[in-house]
C-alpha cells in the first residue's frame, strides 16, 4: 500500500466524492418521468398497436389479402379470410389481429409487399377483457386514423422503408422488384 | 448393372432410367418445372440442366438417360447461371401478380424463383396480354401465367385421355386453351390442375380464398361417391373444406381423381340439409327434439313389434353409410328387433351380381385389384360405361389399351370411345345372343379346365345362336369370330361387368354366361358400383339372407357363432328383400321400415306402387341428410351427418377397407351408427357404443371375414381382400339359370329409355353441389342424331317423353355414340327421372331387378 493509497484510505476520499455527486444531483432536476401524468412521446419507429393501412384513394384498406403476414407471422395470430369479388378480384372480408398474443417482431410489416400493415406508436391500449384486444379489420383501421393518420405515409415511408410500396407489374411492362429496397 | 457418380455419390441401378430419377434415388434434388412424375418427359423448361463429363453442353436430366461411367455434377456456377437465365426468360412474361395469385405459397415457379431466380430482369418489352377468362364455372384460366411446361396437356392426352387441350398461338405468344375455347367441353377431371406448375389454370371454387397456410387441418379421406373408393385429402379451414386434392402416391387412385371426387364436396354445406329431427303430425312434419323423436321411434317399434311380430319390420341400409352405419342397422333388425328383413338399393343390381358370381366361385371372386387392370393385356366391357360410373377404374382400362391391350367394349363405348379395339353394339338388350354366341364358340375352340363342373355342365347346356340370332341381334358372325380369337389370345384378361348386365333381359343367363367366359378365358372379374359402399353393405350383413362377412343365414354353424359372441339371438328364416319388402308393404304385411340414407321413391322403378306401399305403412323412419321425396312421406324424419362430418370405413369394389375421417367436427345431424345405437338401446340393447371405432371392433369380432382388422391396419392400407380373415370358400356350386336354352326375342322397334349415368352426377346426392350442378344442369334427354332427325328435333328442342307412368317434357342432346333406339335419361333431378318413367319385374334367380315399361313415345314439342 503506497502513501497515496493510505491518504485516500484513512480520509474516505472515494465516499466524499460519492457524496458530492449526491449533493450536487439534490439541485437538478429529476430525470424519472411521472407516468401517467407525464407522457413520453415513442421514439420512431416504436412498435405498438397494430394498424392496417388505409389508402387514401379508395378509403379503404390498402391490404390486398396476399396472406404473407400470416405467414410469417410467429406467433400465427393474424387471421385473414378473403373471397372472389363481383368482378372476380380478391376481397379482403376479415383481416383480424389476436393482439395479446403478438410478440412484436414486426415481421407481419416487413413481409408486406405492400405496406398495408405497420405497428403504430401508440402503446397504452391496456383494458379489461380479451375481446378488446382481438383487433377486426375496421379496428386496424380505425387505428391508422387515430395513431398514424397524422403522421402519414411520410412517417412510415422514412422508417419502415416497406420493401415495395407499390405491387403491381405496370401495364405492358416487364420490372421486377428493384435491386435496392 | 449401372454405375455413375452425381455430385460425388456413386449411385448402382438396377435398370435404365434418367439421371434425375437417378439423382433422386441417391437424394439429390434437381430442380424441374416441366417434369411430373407419371407424366411422359418433355425437357422443355430447362431448369434440370446438369453437367455431365464428357460432354459438351449441359444436359436436361429428366430426359438424359443415366448411363455407365457417367459422371453428373448438378450444382455449378455455370449451371447456376443457366438456370437463373431460362427462369429470367420465364418471367419475360409471367406477371408478378404472386399476392394475388391462388397459387402462391405452392407455387414451383415462385420457388424456383426465390432460390435460382434473378434479382431483376432486363427486359423492358411488354409483356404477353391475356385476360383471366371466366367463361367456364369450374376452371378458371389465366394465361399470363402459364410457363408452357405442358404438364397438364401431357396429364389431359396420356393420363386422362380426354384430349381437351392443348397449346396455341406461336413463340412467346403461346397458350394452352381447351379445343371447345372459353368453357371447358372435357371430363372436368381437374387432373391438369394437379400438375400445373402455377396459377394458370386453377379451380373456380376455392378461388380467391385459399392459401396453403390457411389450411388447418388436413384429414385423409375416402371419395363419397363411387365404388372406387379414390383416397383424397380434406384440406380444412374452420368447418369449412376449402378444397380436396388427391395424393401421387396415395391409394389407389395416386395422384388423380374424377370430377366428383375433386370438385362434388359442397354437396355437404348445401342449404338442403336437415338440420333438426321431425315428426309428421297430421300430415306436417313438425321439428321436435331428439329426444322426442327417439321416444317416438322407440314406442312405435315396440308397438308394432308387440302386435305383428318382429318381421312386420323392416331395414333398408345405404350404399352411401359406412360399413359402421350399416352393421348398427343390421343388428338393429336382426339381433334387437328379430328380423332378417333388411336389404339395400345394392339389390338393384350389385348384390346380386356378387352373390351370383360368388356362388359358382366362390367368396371374393370379384375382389380384385384396380391398379392391376392396366397391366392386363386385355378387358371385355359389358354392361355399362366405366369412365362414367366408376371413372378412375375406366382410366386403367384406358391404361391397358394404351400400352397395347386390346378392349372390347360390348354396348355403346362412351368414355372408351377412343380407348376400345372395337366395340360391338348389338341392339339393345341383345348382350345376350351375343355372348351365347361368343361362349358356345370359344368353348368349342378351348378346352375348359374341368374345375367347376357345375358350370361346365351348364355350358354344354347352352343354346348356340343361330346365324338368323346374330342378325336379329343386328351382330355379324365375323364380329363373334373376332371376339372369340381375340378374347383367346388374351393372357391376363379382365372383364367389367356393368349394371345394364343385369337390369335388362335375364339377369342370370347373362351372368353366367359372363361367368362362363370368365372361367374359359381365366379373366379376373369387376363388378362396377354407382355407391361408395355397395360392398361393404353386403359385407356387414344387410342382405335378406346373409350375415356380417357373408355367411349364408342357412346355416346354422354360422348363426350359433354370431349368438355365442354376442349373446344375442339370430332369427332363423329368410327375411324379405328390397322388393319383398315393398311388395309386403303394399299388402299390409309390412308395418313399419327404417330406411337409412336412400330416397327409395326416387332410386326405385315402379315409382306409383313405391308411393302407395310406402303410404301404407304404420310407420315410415327416413333417416338422411336431405328432406328427400321419401322423407317427405315419413312418419319421423332422422337428420344423419354426412360424408366428411363422420368417421368410419367403406369398401370398395375390389373389397379394399378404406377409412373414411371426419374433417368437419360440426353436424347439422347424428352420426347414422350412432341414432341407430340410441334407438336400439331403447329397444333393450344392452351395448353401448360411443364411437364408430367401437362399432368396428365388434365387427371384427363376429365377421370372420374382418376378424381382427385393426383401424391402425385398415389406416396402413393393409386391408385389402382376403385381409386376415376367411374367406367362405367350399359352399359354391348349385346355381340356376333362367332360359339356359332358350335365347330372346329382340324388339327392333321400340324407342327403348335406358339410364344414362353421366360422370358428372351420382344419384340425387350430386344434385346438391353447386359445382356439379353448374357442369351438368338440368336434365337432358340424350338421343342418337338419326333417332333425333326422324322425329325432327335438334339438340336444346323439346321433347315429350312418355311411357304409361308419366309424360314429362325434357330437353334433347345429341349424342352421337349412342345406339340407335335407344334414348337415355338420367335419375338425378327431382321430377324429371329416369325411375319415374320406368317399372320393374323381379327375376327369381337372381333376386335382381329387370326394367320394364321401358319403350317410350316421343314426341317433339311445339314452341
Ligand atoms: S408483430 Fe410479429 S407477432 Fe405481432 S402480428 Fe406481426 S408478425 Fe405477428
Ligand atoms: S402482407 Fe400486407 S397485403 Fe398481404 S395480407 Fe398482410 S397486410 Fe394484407
Ligand atoms: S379437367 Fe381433366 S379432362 Fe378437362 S382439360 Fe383438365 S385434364 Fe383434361
Ligand atoms: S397451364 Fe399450367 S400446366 Fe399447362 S402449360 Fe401452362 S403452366 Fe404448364
Ligand atoms: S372415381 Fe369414384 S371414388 Fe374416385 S374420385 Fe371419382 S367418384 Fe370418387
Ligand atoms: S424438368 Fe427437365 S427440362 Fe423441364
Amino acid at each position: 500500500m503506497t502513501v497515496q493509497e493510505l491518504f485516500k484510505k484513512i480520509f474516505f476520499v472515494e465516499i466524499l466524492k460519492g457524496m458530492a455527486l449526491t449533493l450536487s444531483r439534490l439541485f437538478t432536476k429529476p430525470v424519472t418521468r411521472r407516468y401517467p401524468k407525464e407522457k413520453r412521446p415513442a421514439q420512431l419507429g416504436f412498435r405498438g398497436l397494430h394498424a392496417l393501412v388505409r389508402n387514401p384513394a379508395t378509403g379503404d384498406a390498402k391490404c390486398v389479402g396476399c396472406g404473407l403476414c400470416a405467414a410469417i407471422c410467429p406467433s400465427r395470430c393474424i387471421y385473414i379470410y378473403t373471397s372472389e369479388g363481383p368482378d372476380h378480384q380478391k376481397v379482403v372480408d376479415r383481416y383480424e389481429i389476436e393482439v395479446l398474443r403478438c410478440v412484436y417482431c414486426a415481421f407481419c410489416v416487413e413481409a408486406c409487399p405492400f405496406g398495408a400493415v405497420v405497428l403504430t406508436p401508440h402503446y397504452e391500449y391496456a383494458d379489461y377483457s380479451r375481446e378488446d384486444f382481438y383487433m377486426t379489420k375496421e379496428k386496424l383501421l380505425e387505428n391508422w386514423d387515430k395513431y398514424m393518420g397524422e403522421k402519414g405515409f411520410e412517417y412510415f415511408d422514412k422508417f419502415w422503408n416497406p420493401k415495395s410500396t407499390h405491387f403491381t407489374t405496370p401495364e405492358g411492362q416487364a420490372i421486377w422488384r428493384r435491386k435496392s429496397g | 448393372m449401372i454405375k455413375l457418380t452425381i455430385d460425388g455419390k456413386e449411385v448402382e441401378l438396377e435398370k435404365p432410367v434418367t439421371v434425375l430419377e437417378a439423382a433422386k434415388k441417391a437424394g439429390i434434388r434437381i430442380p424441374t418445372l416441366c417434369y411430373f412424375e407419371g407424366l411422359s418427359p418433355f425437357g422443355g423448361c430447362r431448369l434440370c440442366l446438369v453437367e455431365v463429363e464428357k460432354l459438351p453442353k449441359l444436359q436436361t436430366a429428366c430426359t438424359l438417360m443415366a448411363a455407365d461411367g457417367m459422371v453428373v455434377r448438378t450444382e455449378t456456377e455455370q449451371i447456376k447461371a443457366a438456370r437463373r437465365a431460362m427462369l429470367e426468360f420465364l418471367l419475360i412474361n409471367h406477371p408478378l401478380d404472386c399476392p394475388y395469385c391462388d397459387k402462391a405459397g405452392e407455387c414451383e415457379l415462385q420457388d424456383l424463383v426465390a432460390k435460382y431466380g434473378p434479382e431483376a430482369g432486363r427486359f423492358a418489352e411488354g409483356k404477353r396480354q391475356h385476360p383471366e377468362n371466366f367463361d367456364d364455372p369450374i376452371i378458371v384460366r389465366n394465361m399470363e401465367r402459364c410457363v408452357l411446361c405442358t404438364r397438364c396437356i401431357r396429364m389431359c392426352n396420356d393420363l386422362q385421355g380426354a384430349y381437351a387441350i392443348t397449346v396455341t398461338g406461336r413463340g412467346s405468344h403461346s397458350f394452352v386453351e381447351p379445343f371447345s375455347g372459353g368453357k371447358y367441353n372435357c371430363e372436368y377431371c381437374g387432373n391438369c390442375l394437379t400438375v400445373c406448375p402455377v396459377g394458370a389454370i386453377m379451380s373456380r371454387l376455392h378461388r380467391h380464398s385459399y392459401r396453403p397456410w390457411f389450411v388447418e387441418k388436413e384429414v385423409e379421406t375416402t371419395c363419397g361417391y363411387c365404388g372406387v373408393g379414390c383416397s383424397l385429402i380434406l384440406q380444412m379451414r374452420e368447418e369449412r373444406i376449402i378444397r380436396t386434392i388427391p395424393r401421387v402416391g396415395l391409394g389407389l387412385n395416386n395422384g388423380l381423381l374424377c370430377v366428383r371426387g375433386r370438385f362434388g364436396y359442397d354437396f355437404v354445406e348445401s342449404r338442403d340439409r336437415l338440420s333438426t329431427p321431425m315428426i309428421n303430425v297430421n300430415g306436417e312434419l313438425r321439428p321436435v327434439s331428439w329426444q322426442e323423436a327417439y321416444e317416438f321411434v322407440i314406442r312405435r317399434l315396440k308397438e308394432i313389434k308387440e302386435t305383428h311380430g318382429p318381421t312386420a319390420i323392416g331395414g333398408i341400409a345405404s350404399g352411401r353409410c359406412t360399413n359402421e352405419d350399416n352393421y348398427m342397422l343390421q343388428r338393429l333388425m336382426r339381433f334387437v328387433i328379430g328380423t332378417n328383413n333388411i336389404d339395400s338399393t345394392a339389390r338393384l343390381y350389385y348384390a346380386p351380381a356378387v352373390a351370383y358370381l360368388e356362388q359358382i366361385f366362390g367368396q371374393g371372386i370379384t375382389a380384385n385389384l384396380i391398379p392391376g387392370i392396366a397391366n392386363s393385356d386385355g378387358a371385355l366391357v359389358i354392361g355399362g360405361d366405366p369412365t362414367t360410373i366408376n371413372p378412375i377404374l375406366g382410366l386403367q382400362i384406358r391404361a391397358l389399351w394404351r400400352s397395347g391391350g386390346k378392349v372390347i367394349v360390348v354396348g355403346a363405348p362412351g368414355g372408351l370411345k377412343r380407348f376400345a379395339s372395337y366395340e360391338v353394339v348389338p341392339r339393345p338388350f341383345a348382350e345376350e345372343i351375343v355372348l351365347s354366341a361368343v361362349v358356345s364358340r370359344l368353348v368349342k375352340e378351348k378346352e375348359l379346365k374341368g374345375e367347376l363342373t357345375h358350370l361346365e355342365e351348364k355350358i354344354k347346356g347352352l343354346k348356340e345362336p343361330a346365324e338368323g340370332d346374330l342378325q336379329a341381334a343386328g351382330v355379324s358372325a365375323e364380329t363373334i369370330d373376332r371376339m372369340v380369337t381375340d378374347l383367346k389370345a388374351m393372357e391376363t384378361p379382365v372383364i367389367v361387368i356393368g349394371p345394364e348386365l343385369l337390369q335388362h333381359g335375364r339377369p342370370s343367363k347373362n351372368l353366367f354366361l359372363t361367368a362362363a367366359l370368365a372361367y374359359a378365358i381365366n379373366a379376373r372379374m369387376f363388378v362396377l358400383s354407382e355407391r361408395p359402399n355397395y360392398q361393404g353393405v353386403i359385407d356387414m350383413g344387410c342382405l335378406p339372407d346373409m350375415l356380417p362377412g357373408g355367411r349364408p343365414i342357412d346355416f346354422e354353424m354360422f348363426r350359433h357363432k354370431i349368438e355365442e359372441t354376442l349373446g344375442k339371438e339370430v332369427p332363423q328364416n329368410k327375411g324379405l328383400n328390397l322388393f319383398e319388402m315393398i311388395d309386403a308393404a303394399a299388402d299390409g304385411r309390412l308395418k313399419a321400415l327404417y330406411v337409412m340414407g336412400e330416397d327409395l321413391l326416387f332410386s326405385l322403378p315402379g315409382r306409383e306402387k313405391t308411393r302407395k306401399a310406402l303410404e301404407g305403412l304404420d310407420l315410415l323412419i327416413v333417416q338422411d341428410i336431405y328432406l328427400t321425396e321419401t322423407a317427405k312421406m315419413a312418419d319421423v324424419v332422422l337428420p344423419a351427418a354426412s360424408w366428411s362430418e363422420k368417421d368410419g370405413t367403406f369398401t370398395n369394389l375390389e373389397r379394399r377397407i378404406q377409412r373414411v375421417r371426419a374433417g368437419r367436427t360440426i353436424s347439422s345431424g347424428r352420426p347414422d351408427w350412432q341414432i341407430v345405437s340410441e334407438i336400439a338401446r331403447g329397444l333393450g340393447d344392452d351395448k353401448v357404443f360411443s364411437s364408430a371405432h367401437d362399432v368396428w371392433e365388434e365387427v371384427i369380432h363376429i365377421s370372420p371375414l374382418h376378424a381382427g382388422l385393426s383401424y391402425e391396419d385398415i389406416s396402413e392400407g393393409k386391408a385389402i381382400w382376403p385381409y386376415h380373415g376367411e374367406p367362405l370358400r367350399g359352399v359354391e356350386g348349385e346355381f340356376d339359370v333362367e332360359g339356359l336354352d332358350s335365347l330372346p326375342k329382340v324388339d327392333t322397334d321400340a324407342i327403348i329409355l335406358n339410364m344414362h349415368r353421366p360422370l358428372y352426377h351420382s344419384g340425387s346426392t350430386s344434385r346438391r353441389s353447386k359445382a356439379l350442378i353448374s357442369i351438368f344442369p338440368e336434365p337432358v334427354l340424350m338421343m342418337n342424331p338419326s333417332d333425333a332427325k326422324g322425329i325432327g328435333v335438334e339438340e336444346g328442342e323439346k321433347v315429350r317423353l312418355a311411357t304409361s307412368n308419366a309424360s314429362i317434357e325434357v330437353k334433347v342432346k345429341i349424342d352421337r355414340d349412342l345406339q340407335q333406339g335407344v334414348v337415355s335419361l338420367s335419375n338425378t333431378f327431382e321430377g324429371v327421372n329416369f325411375m319415374r318413367f320406368v317399372d320393374y319385374t323381379v327375376e327369381p334367380t337372381t333376386g335382381s331387378m329387370v326394367i320394364t315399361n321401358n319403350s317410350v313415345k316421343l314426341e317433339k314439342v311445339k314452341e
